[in-house]
């Protein structure tokens, strides 16, 4: 069975209540947030490696809301020591996906090097409350639950999931950052 | 030199509740103070692009956070700035130690750096003004004004001794 990361992303939509603000990683992870989910969210299109940064920020600047970061492999070892700080900072309302194709999908599917990672007792040496990763051949239910989980948390959590890249072609996010910035002003905390 | 905590509770005055950065030793003051005016949450990153994508969340979160930073570090943000900060008009402060000057030739690591510090706030197109003990005040409401017009980081130079 293939489980493909724009298929979890599709399966979040599910599990939201609505009153979440969404920071997605650049590239293809940012367009498949756009197409399917609710908007508007935070859709990074550069700053590679800081989309753990902009969630803790976020998370730290509206305590009421709930922040999902939704991070690539490639964009989470480019930042990895982000997960020190967050871990320090411990904001309750800050939960992280990792969405690990063991890729570099957006820029043509070269390897990343994180096939060597072990991501529960990773995330345990740096003190982050995490869920037992989405496995490929998990089955939907145990998927569905394991994002229940992770949303319903009442701490600082980290869902790692290990998928399988093949993202599909979708069309660019139509809207220019400054108007991403602007919507945000108008969600109420 | 400024004092400390006179400076922290004009920032924090001027509505910043967070800051956010890596250390320079002419800044070792400051970052001792945050220990005293918890008005302002200060946030040790690891690096000094995370302190501007740290910044760039809390801007969009509707909050002001000023990042503290050694020029060295400042080379590293180009990214950050140009790709977020800036890209998305996120506005923050961005407080520079000036290091490689006259002061420092017993530091080549900080000299050609220390050169061309000027040079690269020009080439990101970030407005700058060096920060002096005589009108500090003044300098910081001079870039606060640009940074609240443009909703996009400015910085402040620092040389030694002046913090
Ligand atoms: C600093 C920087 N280096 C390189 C790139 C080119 N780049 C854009 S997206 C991307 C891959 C991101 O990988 P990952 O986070 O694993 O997400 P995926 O593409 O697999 O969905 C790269 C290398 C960039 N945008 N910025």
């Amino acid at each position: 069975m293939t489980m493909y990361g724009f298929e979890i992303i599709q399966e979040l939509a599910s599990v939201l209540s609505g009153d979440e603000i969404i920071v997605s990683s650049n590239g293809n992870i940012s367009r498949q947030v756009y197409h399917f989910l609710p908007k508007p969210q935070i859709y990074l299109r550069g700053s590679m490696g800081l989309p753990v940064p902009v969630g803790l920020g976020m998370a730290m600047a509206r305590p009421g809301k709930q922040i999902l970061t939704l991070v690539g492999d490639g964009n989470l070892l480019m930042g990895l020591g982000s997960l020190t700080t967050t871990s320090f900072i411990r904001p309750s309302n800050l939960k992280i996906l990792i969405l690990d194709n063991n890729a570099y999908a957006t820029t043509g599917s070269q390897m990343t090097s994180s096939g060597i990672l072990e991501y529960p007792s990773l995330l345990d040496g740096f003190g982050i409350p995490n869920i037992v990763p989405i496995l490929q051949d998990d089955p939907i239910e145990l998927i569905k639950e394991k994002l229940q989980l992770w949303i319903d948390a009442s701490e600082l959590c980290v869902l790692p999931a290990l998928v399988d890249s093949n993202p599909p072609t979708l069309t660019n996010i139509p809207w220019h950052p400054e108007q991403i910035t602007e919507f945000q002003k108008n969600i109420s905390s | 030199m400024i004092n400390s905590s006179e400076f922290l509770d004009f920032l924090r005055e001027k509505g910043f509740s967070f800051a956010t950065g890596v250390p320079c030793s002419y800044f070792s003051r400051m970052i001792d103070e945050f220990e005293n005016l918890k008005a302002i949450s200060y946030i040790p990153a690891t690096r000094e692009d995370e302190a501007v994508g740290i910044a760039s969340g809390i801007a969009f979160g509707g909050a002001r956070a000023f990042v503290i930073m050694q020029n060295s570090g400042y080379a590293t943000i180009g990214d950050a700035l140009t790709s977020l900060a800036q890209l998305y008009k996120l506005p923050m402060l961005l407080i520079v130690s000036w290091r490689g000057l006259e002061p420092d030739r017993d530091f080549p690591e900080h000299s050609l750096m220390g050169e061309v510090t000027e040079d690269t706030l020009v080439g990101y197109h970030v407005p700058y003004w060096e920060m002096k003990e005589e009108d500090w005040q003044e300098t910081i409401e001079l870039a606060l004004t640009e940074m609240d017009e443009t909703s996009r980081p400015v910085a402040l130079l620092v040389k030694q001794g002046v913090l």
